[in-house]
């Protein structure tokens, strides 16, 4: 049979398509959509993310698909090296949060203290695009408090049953504490780097944003939404685009980066 | 659906996302180089789709609608902008009987005629009733998107579903899959197909659940939740997708050595489409420019999240398009295969040091950076070799170290290294040390103003 182009506009993918097959509870995937998984499975994450009969099963299903190939036509740039993709505690955590189950949890810290059996409650799996690494987001049930902790840290973890109220009572803190935590800044294009709007927006893209354009002086400033703890993030990304973006409201992060070009400075001898 | 309906709704998706709620309609249908009107029908469009796809109400204005597909860390991990590949319109005679044919397929299979018969007796009355001949060519479209396969044996064929993805996996097998999925997908470049993939899955896995855990007594939105949305992905590019739009196009046309047509607005000139308007009242001049070009290579911009396509321009040599800013890309004639896999060679080379596209002669670079001070772990040194592609650390001590990368030209490693602020000093060469401190002088001064005045 010879296969189409692969192409994400097939009308097979249509809504309305979609909308009907899921009153019928019939599900589809394209040579196209199984083509790229066959090639995913090729990563080495897939004997990380599998067991062993899983993996022999899907490959056994995916063997009569065309092989994606890209023939050399695309290539990443200015990545982070590559480091490995699946983490030995992810399958168990996430069978935890998808049972809504509680956890005691063992942890050493960076500075290489020890914390033993915490009572918590798994909340999500982040991965860090930037540092390519996971983390677990949890629940402490004593302190009643969020917290991130490296996946690479965590020294063991065992399920503990929780009551069906309290896992709701912890979703709810939750979402409460995510909320408390929210801070806002208001940064500024310059004026004359609006050439290099749809850069600086697209630097931008990967937070939660607003962007406000005032017509009369052309001025565009964006208001960004980010979880305090993630203030350092958004200094990196301010420090990167440099001149181009200067923060018009945040006291944190004004003060933030007149210390980093003072020091900077210092640095080149110019403080 | 035609293509030109894509390009706008992509480019129309792109702005709304990027520029979310900051223009109001004219000032939107401006920019896309469209008429009022247009954007208004478009809006309501998506709307529609948007709703059945994630079976939101639609709210009012286009502000909402932006709001809708503003970004929501925590809350879920749906790619929002996916729904662009979703939005075909189909002629809701052909929408309920492709949707009919493939799930009476899943019960059992069948040939052209039974699925005739099937077609006749299961459509509702007002709908108009197909022929052997629709029926035939709509197997053969699903065939060949390899949606169901031809069963062997003698004529009359049977077909049957292609889903055992989906359906021989036992829930714990789904789930491993699904989450494997979702992590590729949003971690991995290509990703389109793996989040259409993710869709189905996701069903597939919440179909399965519901028949397993009847004794859970949880919140729906809660099972909901635990079930499907377990990961979150910190600082990754939603708009890459939309720009994924072209990529396989593009691939097939470096593959078979073709040359390209396209209509291109560079993301620089502030205009981002032109639709063709049949209707003089709206024709306007196009700001976009018709480019031909042979596409060599596709590259994907971790820093921003952007594609860009490098082409042998006839007359300007290696040219870079940005492929948010490329529409109506049509496929032209075949290049020589010696002469293509020259020029693919000649621009890989060149490439070689390029920390992004940049080609220009190569310079070393040395910077050094400065180790967190008060016994904290040494992130800038991990920072450093994870983002520091190819360069090196040549020398070392306790407060600092020396990394040294030769690079084609500064200008693209230069935000890098400045978005370490005071821990990175830049020593070679010099030019780039210069600016360095002119640029810090510059930052200084925005902060300086403001701290007086608050004072």
């Amino acid at each position: 049979m010879k296969r189409r182009i692969p192409n994400p506009f097939e009308k097979i993918f249509s809504y309305s398509i979609m909308s009907r097959l899921d009153e019928s509870a019939s599900f589809t995937s394209t040579s196209h959509e199984r083509a790229w998984l066959k090639r995913m499975l090729e990563h080495p994450a897939a004997s990380g993310a599998f067991t062993a009969e899983t993996l022999g099963k899907l490959r056994g299903l995916l063997t009569a698909e065309d092989d994606l190939s890209f023939s050399g036509g695309f290539v990443e740039k200015a990545g982070a090296a590559g480091r490995p993709l699946y983490h030995p505690l992810l399958r168990p955590l996430r069978r935890m949060i998808l049972a809504g189950s509680g956890m005691r949890l063992t942890i050493r810290t960076r500075s290489g203290l020890e914390f033993t059996r915490q009572p918590g409650f798994p909340y999500k799996l982040e991965y860090s695009m930037a540092r390519r690494e996971w983390y677990l987001l949890w629940y402490h049930r004593d302190e009643q408090t969020l917290l991130t902790t490296k996946l690479d840290t965590v020294l063991g973890v065992y399920a503990e049953p929780v009551s069906e109220t309290e896992t709701a009572a912890a979703l709810g803190r939750i979402k409460d504490i995510l909320d408390a935590r929210r801070e806002q800044a208001l940064i500024e294009v310059l004026p004359a780097y609006r050439r290099e709007l749809s850069r600086i927006l697209y630097a931008f893209s990967c937070f939660d944003k607003e962007v406000i354009y005032e017509e009369a002086q052309e001025v565009y400033r964006i208001r960004l939404t980010y979880l305090s703890d993630e203030a350092e993030y958004v200094l990196s990304k301010l420090r990167f685009l440099g001149k181009r973006v200067r923060v018009v409201e945040g006291p944190r992060l004004q003060q933030r980066m007149l210390e980093s070009a003072r020091l900077a400075l210092g640095r080149y001898g110019q403080g | 659906m035609a293509r030109e309906s894509f390009d706008k709704e992509i480019q129309f998706l792109r702005m709304l996302v990027l520029t979310s709620g900051a223009y109001d309609r004219q000032q939107y249908a401006r920019r896309l180089g469209i008429s009022v009107h247009t954007f208004d029908k478009t809006i309501r469009r998506l709307k529609e789709v948007l709703g059945t796809v994630y079976r939101q109400l639609p709210g009012e204005e286009s502000r909402e609608f932006a709001d809708m597909l503003r970004y929501r860390y925590y809350e879920s991990a749906d790619p929002l902008l996916l729904f662009l590949y979703r939005a075909k319109s189909l002629k809701e005679s052909e929408s309920r009987r492709l949707a009919l044919l493939l799930s009476s397929l899943q019960e059992t299979p069948q040939t052209a005629l039974e699925l005739l018969d099937t077609c006749c007796s299961e459509l509702p009355d007002d709908t108009p009733l197909p022929d052997e001949k629709t029926i035939r060519s709509d197997l053969k479209y699903l065939e060949e998107v390899g949606v169901i396969r031809r069963e062997p044996g003698p004529r009359p064929y049977r077909y049957r579903l292609q889903d055992g993805l989906l359906t021989d996996l036992s829930f714990d097998e789904l789930c491993d899959l699904y989450d494997y999925v979702d992590i590729m997908a949003n971690t991995q470049v290509p990703s389109v197909q793996g989040y259409l993939l993710r869709d189905s899955l996701k069903r597939a896995l919440r179909i399965k659940a519901d028949g397993m855990e009847t004794a859970d007594r949880r919140p729906l939105q809660d099972r909901d939740s635990l079930l499907t949305e377990p990961f979150c992905y910190k600082y990754h590019y939603p708009s890459r997708i939309l720009d994924e739009a072209h990529l396989h196009t593009l691939l097939h046309a470096i593959e078979h050595r073709r040359r390209i047509q396209f209509l291109y607005f560079s993301p620089k000139s502030g205009a981002h489409y032109g639709s063709r308007n049949t209707n003089p009242l709206f024709e306007r001049e196009t700001s976009g420019t018709l480019e031909s070009a042979q596409p060599l290579r596709v590259v994907y911009d971790h820093q921003y999240g952007r594609w860009y396509l490098l082409a042998a321009h006839p007359k300007m040599g290696i040219r870079t398009y940005r492929v948010e800013g490329m529409t109506q890309i049509v496929e032209g004639e075949e290049v020589s295969e010696d002469v293509h896999l020259e020029r693919q060679q000649a621009l890989q080379m060149k490439l070689g040091r390029s920390w992004l596209l940049d080609t220009s002669r190569p310079v070393k670079v040395r910077a050094r950076f400065y180790r967190p001070a008060g016994g904290q772990p040494d992130w800038i040194r991990e920072r450093v070799e994870l983002q520091g592609q190819w360069g090196c650390i040549t020398e070392e001590d306790e407060t600092s170290f020396v990394y040294e990368i030769e690079v084609s030209g500064t200008t693209e490693i230069k935000p890098w290294l400045r978005s370490f602020g005071s821990s990175c000093e830049v020593l070679e060469p010099r030019r780039l040390r210069q600016e360095l401190i002119d640029e810090w002088k510059e930052i200084e001064g925005y902060y300086e103003a403001q701290d007086s005045e608050s004072l």
